[in-house]
C-alpha cells in the first residue's frame, strides 16, 4: 500500500508557563485575564521576574507604581526585576 | 368737557344717564353724541363735588337692573304654572335663551360705559377689602356690603332673579331635550344651540367668581343630568341585554359610549364630560361585567378578534377589570405552547422545538398588537406564560428541562449545515434570541453552545464566519460581555490561527525550507475551550508529523514566550492519498486512523498488540479507531473481535467506486447522552464556582451581612445566567466558611462577617 500525507489539520492549545495557577496579585487564574481587562492571551499578557514569580502585566505593573521607594516582588519581597526569558 | 370735579344735580345727570342705560340694555340704538356724553356722566358723578356721588349711582343703577330683570320674569309667568311639555316646554328654552342672549350682551355694552366707576371706585373698594382679609383683623361685614363691578353685578341680579325662580323648569326643560336627543335624534340645529346656551348660561352668570364658579352648574344642573343619564343607560342595558349576544352588546355600548361622548360635547359643560362618560361605564359595563366575561375563554380559544378588541375597549376604563382577561389570555398561552412542544420526536426535535414554539409566541405577540393594543399587561403575561412553558419540567417527572439544549442545538443545525441563504440564517438566529430569552438556566445553554460551537470551529464545519460573530454579538446583546466571552475567545483564535499559519509558511520560505505535507494549525487558548483536561491522552506521533511539529513549535516558541503548545491529537483529521489495487483514493480521517494506516505502508500484516505499542493508544482508542479501519474495508482482520493476538492485513483487494471518501469514526468520545449529563454535571460545579465568587465579592464589599440579605444579593446578581437554588447557595456559604472566607459572626447565627 503506497501511502502520501496530502495534508494534515492539526490542533494545539498553549497555556502560560508559570508556577502558580492564579496571579498572586489579583487571585485571578492565569488562563483569564486581570479584573481590569475582557479578554485573556494577547491582552492581558504575563510576565515573570528574576524572583521566578508570575504575575499578570497589568496586576504587577499596577503594583510596581503603588510602591513609593522600593520595587520588591509582592511575593517574596526581593528586588523585582523583569526577566525578558 | 371739563375734567375738574365740579358741583352737580345728580337727579339731572342721572336722568340723561338713566336713558342711554335703558337703550342699551335693550340692544337699542344709541347715537355717538349720547353714548359719548354718557360716558362722561358716569365720570362726573364719580368725582362730584364737594362729594363724589359714585355710591349712590351705583345704588341707582342696581335698582334700574333690578327691575329690567324683573320685568324680564314677568314674560315667563305663564310658563311656571302650567304644564310645559313638548312642544311649551321647547319655546320656553328658547325664549329664555334669546332673553339671556340679550341681556348678556347688553350688560356688557354697559360694564363698559361704567368703566371709570368699576375701575376707580369699585377696584379700590376691592383692594382695600384684599386688606381687610389678608391684613390685620378681618370684618366680615365689610365684604357683605362688598359692591362689584357693574356686569357683575348684572350677572348677579339676573341669577338672583331669572335663575333662581326658573333654573328648576329650566332644567327639566333641557333634560327632557337631551332625552328627545338621545331616543329620537331630531333635535334641529337651533334647538341644539338653545339647549346649549341655556346650560352655558348657568356657568357664565358666576363665570367672574375665581372659586367655585361651577357650583351653581353642578348643584342645579350637573346632578340632575348624571341621575337621569344614569336611569336612561340602565334601561338601555337591560333592553340591549334581553336580545343581544356578548358580541352585540359590546357592540351596542361601544355604539352608546361614542354617541354620549359626541353628546356631551354638544350639550354640557367640559367639567361633566368624564363623569357622563363614567356613569355610562358604570351602568352599561361595569355593572354586567359577569355577563360581558360569560364568553371571555371561547373568544381567546377561538381567537375572536373582533370581539376581543371590543371587550379590551370596554374593560380597559374599568378599576382591575382586564385582570381577568389577562389571566384567562396567559393561560391558553401557556397551554396552547405546552400543547406545541409536547411529544416531540424524531431528529429535528430541535427545529420542531424552537419552531413551533416561536409560531404560538409570534400569534399571540401579533394577538395583542393587534387587539391590545400592545398592552404592556399583556405583554407581560405573554412573557410568563413563554417563560412558564419553556422553562417547565417535563412531566415524567426524571428528565430535566432541555429547552437550553435544544435552543443551543437549533442554533448549531443553522450554523452547520442550513441550506438556507445566509439573511434567511440570520433572521432564524434572531428569532432563536426570541426564545432563549425566556430560557432560565441561560449557563446551561452558554454550556451546549460553546460545546458546539468547539467542534463547528475546530472541525471547520461553520457555513460562515461572520454568522457566528452575529450569533455571538445577539448573545452578548442579550445577555452581556462576560456570557459570551469565551465564546468571542475561541472566535477570535480561528482567526488568530489563520494569521499564525501564512506567518509560519512565510518563516518557512524565508529559511528556504519546506514541509513534505500541507500543515494547517488552530492554537487555541486552553482556558476559553471547553474541551476538558484532556492532556494524557497517549499517542505516538508519526515520524511524518513530527519534524513539521518541531518547526512549528520552533517557530511558536520564538514568537510568544512564556508559553507551552500541548498537541490535541485527538481533535486533528488529515487526508491521505492511498494506492491499492492500483487504484488512488483520497480519504479523509482522523490523526490515530492515518498514523494506523502509516504502519501499513511497507509491511502488509501486523499483529494488534504491535499495532497499539507502536502507537501507544489506549485500549479504547485503539479498538474504535481499527474498528472504523475494518468496516471501511481497507484493513482486515483474521478474527472475530479484536484480540491483542489478531493480525490486520491490508485488503489488497480494496476496490471503492468513490476515490474520494472520508472514513468516520465518531469524533466524540462520548455518546450525545453521555455529554449532555456531562454538560449538566459541568454546569453544577460551575455554577457552584460561581456562587462562591459571587459569595466572596459580595461579603468583600460590605464586610457584614444577615443571611436573608446575602441570598437575596446573589439572586440578583445570578438572575442573568441562571436561578440558583438555596439549597445549593447555602452549601456554597456552608464551604466558604470552612475554607475561612467568611465567618458567622459572634452575636449572630444568621449573621456572617468577611475574612480579611
Ligand atoms: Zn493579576
Ligand atoms: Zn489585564
Ligand atoms: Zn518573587
Amino acid at each position: 500500500m503506497k501511502i502520501k500525507v496530502k495534508s494534515w489539520t492539526s490542533v494545539a492549545w498553549w497555556k502560560w508557563i508559570a508556577n502558580d495557577e492564579n496571579c498572586g496579585i489579583c487571585r485571578m487564574a492565569f488562563e483569564n485575564c486581570c479584573p481590569d481587562c475582557s479578554f485573556a492571551g494577547d491582552d492581558c499578557p504575563l510576565v515573570w521576574g528574576h524572583c521566578s514569580h508570575v504575575f499578570h502585566m497589568h496586576c504587577i505593573c499596577k503594583w510596581l507604581n503603588s510602591q513609593l521607594n522600593q520595587q520588591l516582588c509582592p511575593m517574596c519581597r526581593q528586588t523585582w526585576r523583569f526577566n525578558d526569558r | 368737557m371739563s375734567l375738574r370735579p365740579q358741583k352737580i344735580e345728580f337727579d339731572v345727570v342721572w336722568g340723561c344717564l338713566r336713558q342711554t342705560v335703558d337703550k342699551v340694555l335693550k340692544l337699542n340704538r344709541v347715537e355717538r353724541d349720547d353714548w359719548n356724553s354718557s360716558f362722561t356722566d358716569v365720570y362726573t358723578i364719580c368725582v362730584a363735588f364737594p362729594e363724589p356721588l359714585a355710591d349712590r349711582l351705583y345704588a341707582e343703577t342696581k335698582l334700574f337692573l333690578e327691575n329690567h330683570v324683573k320685568v324680564q320674569l314677568e314674560e315667563f309667568n305663564c310658563y311656571r304654572t302650567e304644564n310645559n311639555d313638548g312642544e311649551n316646554g321647547q319655546m320656553m328654552l328658547h325664549k329664555y335663551y334669546s332673553a339671556w342672549k340679550n341681556y348678556s350682551q347688553g350688560l356688557e355694552y354697559l360694564n363698559y360705559l361704567y368703566q371709570y366707576l368699576n375701575q376707580q371706585h369699585i377696584k379700590k373698594q376691592k383692594v382695600s377689602e384684599a386688606e381687610i382679609l389678608y391684613g390685620n383683623g378681618t370684618t366680615p361685614l365689610a365684604i357683605s356690603q362688598e359692591q362689584m363691578e357693574i356686569g357683575e353685578l348684572g350677572l348677579d341680579i339676573w341669577r338672583l332673579f331669572m335663575i333662581q325662580n326658573l333654573g328648576d323648569i329650566l332644567v327639566k326643560q333641557i333634560l327632557q331635550g337631551i332625552e328627545r336627543d338621545r331616543l329620537e335624534n331630531n333635535l334641529t340645529s337651533k334647538d341644539i344651540e338653545t339647549i346649549h346656551g341655556v346650560i352655558n348660561s348657568f356657568v357664565s352668570v358666576q363665570d367672574y367668581k375665581k372659586k367655585g364658579s361651577l357650583h351653581l352648574y353642578e348643584t342645579l344642573f350637573e346632578e340632575k343630568l348624571l341621575e337621569a343619564s344614569g336611569s336612561y343607560f340602565m334601561s338601555q342595558a337591560s333592553k340591549l341585554l334581553q336580545s343581544c349576544s356578548v358580541s352585540q352588546y359590546m357592540q351596542e355600548v361601544i355604539r352608546v359610549l361614542d354617541e354620549e361622548n359626541v353628546r356631551a360635547h354638544k350639550f354640557v359643560h367640559m367639567n361633566s364630560v368624564k363623569k357622563l362618560k363614567k356613569e355610562c361605564e358604570d351602568r352599561m359595563i361595569s355593572d354586567h361585567k359577569a355577563f360581558l366575561y360569560s364568553e371571555c375563554k371561547e373568544m381567546v380559544s377561538n381567537d375572536k378578534r373582533d370581539d376581543l378588541r371590543n371587550l379590551y375597549i370596554l374593560l380597559k376604563p374599568l378599576q382591575d377589570g382586564l385582570k381577568e382577561l389577562i389571566q384567562i389570555l396567559l393561560e391558553q398561552i401557556k397551554n396552547e405552547g405546552a400543547e406545541s412542544i409536547m411529544n416531540l420526536k424524531g431528529e429535528n426535535v430541535h427545529i420542531q422545538f424552537v419552531e413551533n414554539m416561536l409560531q404560538v409566541h409570534q400569534k399571540y405577540e401579533n394577538l395583542i398588537s393587534e387587539t391590545f393594543k400592545n398592552d404592556p399587561l399583556f405583554l407581560s403575561a405573554l412573557d410568563k406564560a413563554c417563560a412558564s412553558v419553556i422553562n417547565s419540567k417535563l412531566s415524567d417527572g426524571k428528565t430535566t428541562c432541555r429547552s437550553a439544549e435544544l435552543v443551543a442545538k437549533y442554533c448549531d443545525n443553522l450554523l452547520k449545515k442550513s441550506k438556507s441563504t445566509e439573511s434567511e440564517i440570520e433572521s432564524k438566529l434572531s428569532k432563536s434570541i426570541t426564545i432563549f430569552k425566556y430560557i432560565e438556566d441561560k449557563d446551561v445553554y452558554q454550556k451546549f453552545y460553546s460545546r458546539m460551537l468547539a467542534k463547528r470551529l475546530i472541525h471547520d464545519q461553520s457555513i460562515n464566519m461572520e454568522l457566528e460573530e452575529v450569533m455571538i454579538n445577539k448573545l452578548k446583546q442579550a445577555c452581556g460581555y462576560e456570557f459570551t466571552n469565551k465564546l468571542h475567545r475561541m472566535y477570535t483564535d480561528i482567526g488568530i490561527s489563520v494569521d499564525l499559519n501564512n506567518k509560519f509558511n512565510q518563516h518557512l520560505k524565508n529559511l528556504n525550507d519546506e514541509l513534505n505535507i500541507n500543515l494547517s494549525i488552530k492554537v487555541l487558548q486552553a482556558g476559553a475551550w471547553p474541551l476538558g483536561p484532556q492532556t494524557n491522552i497517549s499517542f505516538a506521533v508519526p515520524q511524518e508529523f513530527e519534524q513539521p511539529i518541531r518547526k512549528f513549535e520552533s517557530f511558536y516558541n520564538s514568537s510568544f514566550s512564556g508559553r507551552k503548545l500541548t498537541w490535541l491529537h485527538h481533535l486533528c483529521a488529515g487526508e491521505l492519498k492511498v494506492s491499492l489495487a492500483k487504484k488512488s483514493y483520497l480519504i479523509t480521517m482522523q490523526t490515530y486512523q492515518m498514523a494506523m494506516l502509516l504502519l501499513f505502508e511497507n509491511c502488509d500484516s501486523m499483529s494488534c498488540k504491535e499495532v497499539r505499542e507502536m502507537l501507544q493508544l489506549s485500549h479504547d482508542n485503539f479498538q474504535k479507531h481499527l474498528q472504523s479501519l475494518i468496516d471501511s474495508k481497507i484493513l482486515n482482520l483474521d478474527t472475530e473481535k479484536i484480540e491483542d493476538a489478531s493480525i490486520i492485513s491490508v485488503n489488497l483487494e480494496f476496490s471503492n467506486k468513490r476515490t474520494k471518501f472520508k472514513i468516520t469514526a465518531s469524533l466524540q468520545k462520548e455518546s450525545p447522552q453521555q455529554e449532555v449529563e456531562q454538560t449538566i454535571t459541568q454546569v453544577d460545579e460551575d455554577r457552584k464556582l460561581y456562587l462562591q465568587a459571587a459569595i466572596v465579592r459580595i461579603m468583600k464589599s460590605r464586610k457584614v451581612l444577615k443571611h436573608n440579605a446575602l441570598i437575596q444579593e446573589i439572586l440578583s446578581q445570578s438572575k442573568v445566567c441562571f436561578a440558583p437554588s438555596i439549597p445549593m447557595i447555602k452549601k456554597c456559604i456552608e464551604s466558604l466558611i470552612d475554607k475561612q472566607y467568611i465567618e458567622r459572626t459572634a452575636n449572630s447565627s444568621d449573621e456572617y462577617s468577611y475574612v480579611a
